[in-house]
């Protein structure tokens, strides 16, 4: 599913205007995510020195993904995008078992905002095609997402790199749109 | 700046000239089956020493100086020494509405305006001449 398809499928939502927002720690896959959603080539992608926005209007409905850089030195940043956001997708590499602390308790300040306050999640256990990767439930587990009360969340394991998953992904995304905005 | 065919995500067109050089008009040599694609993004990406707070842009097309199509963007924070990318698809006329290439053929600008709140940060214009 691309990002003309995730806005068709979300174009019956009542309001005019969607916000995806897109988090994770850096090396995580945000950006590479972001084009496969838009069929690009993922070949060349460097670390994000900021943003990058994906908008794409149909018919007066405009969906818009914001892809933050997840670096250190930008992450006390990430607050600043938070408004208005309809839905966030925090993307976790998978393989990168040294960083699930570092992840989790970065994912944990993220819930505890008061602008995302029942903010759908969407946590992308993204790199699965890679050997060493942790599967979605060890994931969910290692981040206690069994404790989140406060919102509807889903983990989608899924690979950037060969698409697989992310189209599950995006569906939840959508349905899950649809039902919270009426 | 590029242009990319939205349904293969395939470049058609791109340019790294600093496209916010003021009073020059810059010339963009698009190929014309740009014309034949169902969707096109258009990208653009800009740096910023300074962090800004009321970051926003407007786009317009002009085709022989009349507004085809209107795009404003409100980026909001700009994180200081960032580089930054916005790209925005557009889904092709049906194509009896569609404007013949011979016609488009320089004719059409796209005017970018970058604003911080009220205050003009740089405008850049590109005309399009389909190869």
């Amino acid at each position: 599913m691309g990002l003309l398809s995730l806005l068709r499928k979300l174009r019956s939502n009542p309001q005019d205007e969607l916000r995806i927002l897109l988090l994770g720690l850096d090396n995580a896959g945000k950006t590479t995510l972001l084009k496969v959603l838009a069929s690009e080539d993922i070949s060349h992608i460097t670390p994000t020195q900021g943003f990058n926005i994906k908008s794409v209007a149909s018919n007066g409905f405009k969906l818009n993904v914001w892809d933050i850089g997840g670096q250190r030195r930008i992450r006390p940043f990430w607050r600043n995008y938070f408004e208005n956001t309809d839905v966030l997708i925090y993307v976790i590499d998978s393989a990168d078992r040294k960083r699930f602390e570092e992840t989790s308790l970065e994912l944990s300040e993220l819930l505890e905002e008061e602008k995302l306050v029942n903010v759908p999640l969407l946590v992308f256990a993204n790199k699965q095609d890679l050997l060493n990767a942790a599967t979605s439930s060890e994931i969910t587990d290692g981040l206690a997402l069994h404790t989140i009360r406060d919102r509807s969340w889903q983990i989608q394991g899924c690979s950037a790199y060969t698409k697989e998953g992310v189209t599950d992904g995006l569906e939840w995304v959508s349905k899950t749109v649809k039902s919270t905005k009426k | 700046m590029n242009l990319r065919d939205a349904d293969s995500g395939k470049v058609l067109w791109q340019s790294s000239d600093d496209l916010s050089a003021p009073d020059t008009e810059h010339e963009a040599r698009v190929p014309k089956r740009i014309l034949k694609c169902r969707a096109v993004s258009r990208e653009i990406n800009f740096s910023s020493q300074e962090e800004m707070k009321q970051f926003r842009l407007e786009q317009k097309v002009y085709f022989r100086g009349q507004i085809i199509e209107e795009w404003s963007f409100e980026f909001g924070f700009v994180i200081p020494g960032s580089t930054n990318t916005w790209q925005s698809l557009i889904e092709a006329a049906p194509e009896s509405q569609m404007i013949p290439a011979n016609l488009l053929n320089g004719n059409v600008v796209i005017e970018t305006k970058f604003f911080d709140g009220e205050l003009e940060v740089s405008t850049s214009r590109v005309r399009l001449l389909y190869v």
